[in-house]
């Protein structure tokens, strides 16, 4: 029954793809799964990793270059090579963990995904408190290695730099994490997935990309952090006051972001309203036959 | 068996054989390339689609903008080269965004994101006049906002530095940086045809994989051949929107070098793929 239905409707639309139905927004039967459970730690491990390869290569960069301390202003893998650590991890831990939790590893993408009914509230609180407890034990794990080196040379955490002001750092923040979500949106539409013929190989290499090109633009502003858990975790481990005043531009920034790119996927390319308005006139026309 | 037969049904419904299995006879091809669009296609102006596709391009060269710029003033400001992402970085930057944007709005507009691609396109009759001019329109606005929002982020640096535009460098000639931006355009513009070509789109069996990530290359490559002459620009709508926001005397006296490039760039690249490559016109004839 189900299938034929299923067959019915594909036929009817002419469509080689379903778009998947809204997600309930307290749907709690999951919760039963072992999936669920699973995909919870994989966003915690993910986001572990995420934070130890990049936050180890930002405090290298800094003990390297510190002229003081008899390092050279070229001797390291430079501002480049910390984005390729950001773009480039981003782009492995999304293609590991894309089948198991969506591979989500950042507070701004489950938000989005969340506001465009793709995960449950349970769901999307969940992940968000693993990414968080992640990034913090990833940070950790960072300076556990090098406490000295990392209370010298800032912890990796996000602070806005000398020279800009607050407006700038939020929008930074706003657009660096509108790029990010924006292409996860694209890369997980299932009309482009019908169009790739339903192989969804390189879905995590443009996310990786975004996320090091907005690190190439920003990092001079706010060391970019487009990811709150990310910043989180940094923030608390140094525990610094600057860290902590400058937080709330990496909670507001990215989550604005995150909304402004659902709803310019959901409701401008994918004309969801219009949608709705076209199921509403063709109601219509039945009521009048 | 009712359920299996149901199943197997189903099955063959959702995943239409193509050709038969195991025969390797090839009778004729298995593409078809499409037909020449229209100069006016009046129908499209009241389509939705139209409209969100221009939309498409405005957001997509905007943030093009936005990350490209901010990238090269981040290196500007910077005390040393190696205190920033440096040149490279620039490349990346340029090439990366290129890369992410036309993946995202491949199936939207095209991810044209550029004029100069929209001129070649139009050339190869791949798009109609109304839908070219109306993407070139966007892509210029979309850059001025990009643009206007990095100077918005840092006023005075962004004049003090040069603003991210495009002007041909000290120890180079005009024609000099007029033959960069047309040998730089072709690249780009022939790669974009080679990985949008329907002859090839049926050699990688029809999925299109991989068509975003040459084009990246291509400008990330040609940026780091040309930055030294030009800062590179390959796009009218960067090199406008730079020059609009920055609006200094030199920007605009060497602006004319940025559309005259470009757009001969990818006629050449259209005149040798749609001629040379793929001699459709002589196919047509015959």
């Amino acid at each position: 029954m189900t299938k034929d239905e299923l067959t019915e409707e594909e036929s009817l639309s002419g469509k080689d793809y379903l778009d998947p139905p809204p997600v309930k927004t307290f749907e709690v039967r999951e919760l039963k799964k072992w999936s669920f459970y699973r995909a919870v730690i994989a966003e915690f491990i993910a986001t572990l990793l995420f934070l130890y390869v990049t936050v180890l290569t930002v405090i290298g960069f800094k003990s390297q270059t510190d002229i003081n301390a008899g390092g050279g202003a070229c001797a390291s893998v430079g501002l480049l090579g910390i984005s390729w650590a950001f773009g480039g991890m981003i782009f492995i831990l999304v293609y590991c963990t894309a089948g198991i939790s969506g591979g989500h590893i950042n507070p701004a993408v489950t938000f989005g995904l969340f506001l465009a009914s793709k995960v449950s509230l349970v769901r999307a609180v969940s992940y968000m408190v693993a990414q968080c407890l992640g990034a913090t034990c990833g940070v950790g794990l960072v300076k556990v290695f090098q406490s000295t080196y990392y209370n010298r040379y800032g912890g990796g955490a996000n602070m806005l730099s000398d020279g800009y002001n607050v407006g700038v750092g939020v929008g930074a923040e706003i657009i660096g994490t509108f790029v990010l979500v924006y292409t996860v949106f694209s890369a997980t539409d299932p009309k482009r997935n019908a169009r790739d013929s339903h192989i969804p190989v390189l879905a995590p290499l443009p996310i990786g990309f975004s996320v090091f090109m907005v690190h190439l633009a920003t990092i001079p502003i706010t060391g970019t952090g487009i990811n709150p858990a990310r910043s989180f975790g940094a923030a608390v481990i140094y525990n610094n006051q600057k860290a902590w005043d400058d937080q709330w531009i990496f909670w507001v920034g990215p989550f604005v972001g995150a909304a402004i790119a659902a709803f310019y996927h959901q409701f401008v390319l994918r004309a969801g309203a219009m949608k709705a308005y076209g199921s509403v006139r063709s109601q219509l026309h039945e009521l009048h036959a | 068996m009712e359920g299996k037969e149901e199943d197997v049904r189903v099955g063959a419904n959702k995943f239409p054989e193509r050709q038969p299995i195991g025969t390797s006879a090839q009778t004729d091809k298995d593409y078809k390339e499409p037909p020449p669009a229209p100069f006016f296609e009046p129908g499209e102006l009241s389509s939705w689609s139209f409209y969100r596709a221009g939309i498409a391009e405005f957001i997509a060269t905007f943030l093009f903008l936005y990350i490209t710029v901010l990238t090269v003033m981040g290196v500007k400001r910077a005390p040393n080269m190696c205190a920033s992402v440096g040149i490279q970085g620039i490349a990346w930057a340029f090439g990366g965004m290129i890369f992410a944007l036309v993946y995202c709005t491949a199936g939207i507009s095209g991810g044209h994101i550029n004029p100069a691609v929209t001129f070649g396109l139009f050339l190869a009759r791949k798009l109609s006049l109304t839908r070219a001019v109306f993407y070139i329109v966007m892509q210029c606005l979309g850059a001025i906002c990009g643009a206007g929002v990095v100077k918005g982020f840092q006023p005075n640096p962004y004049q003090t530095l040069g603003g991210g535009a495009n002007t041909v460098a000290h120890g180079y000639t005009k024609g000099s940086g007029l033959g960069a931006e047309i040998i730089g355009t072709f690249v780009l513009v022939y790669t974009v045809f080679s990985a949008t070509d329907a002859k090839r789109s049926a050699r990688d069996s029809h999925v299109p994989i991989l068509a975003p990530l040459p084009i990246g290359f291509a400008v990330f490559l040609v940026h780091l051949a040309t930055i030294p002459i030009t800062g590179t620009g390959i796009n009218p709508a960067r090199s406008l929107g730079a020059a609009i926001i920055y609006n200094k005397d030199h920007a605009w006296d060497d602006h004319w070098i940025f559309w005259v490039g470009p757009f001969i760039g990818a006629a050449l690249a259209a005149l040798y793929h749609q001629l040379v490559i793929r001699a459709i016109p002589f196919k047509s004839r015959s």
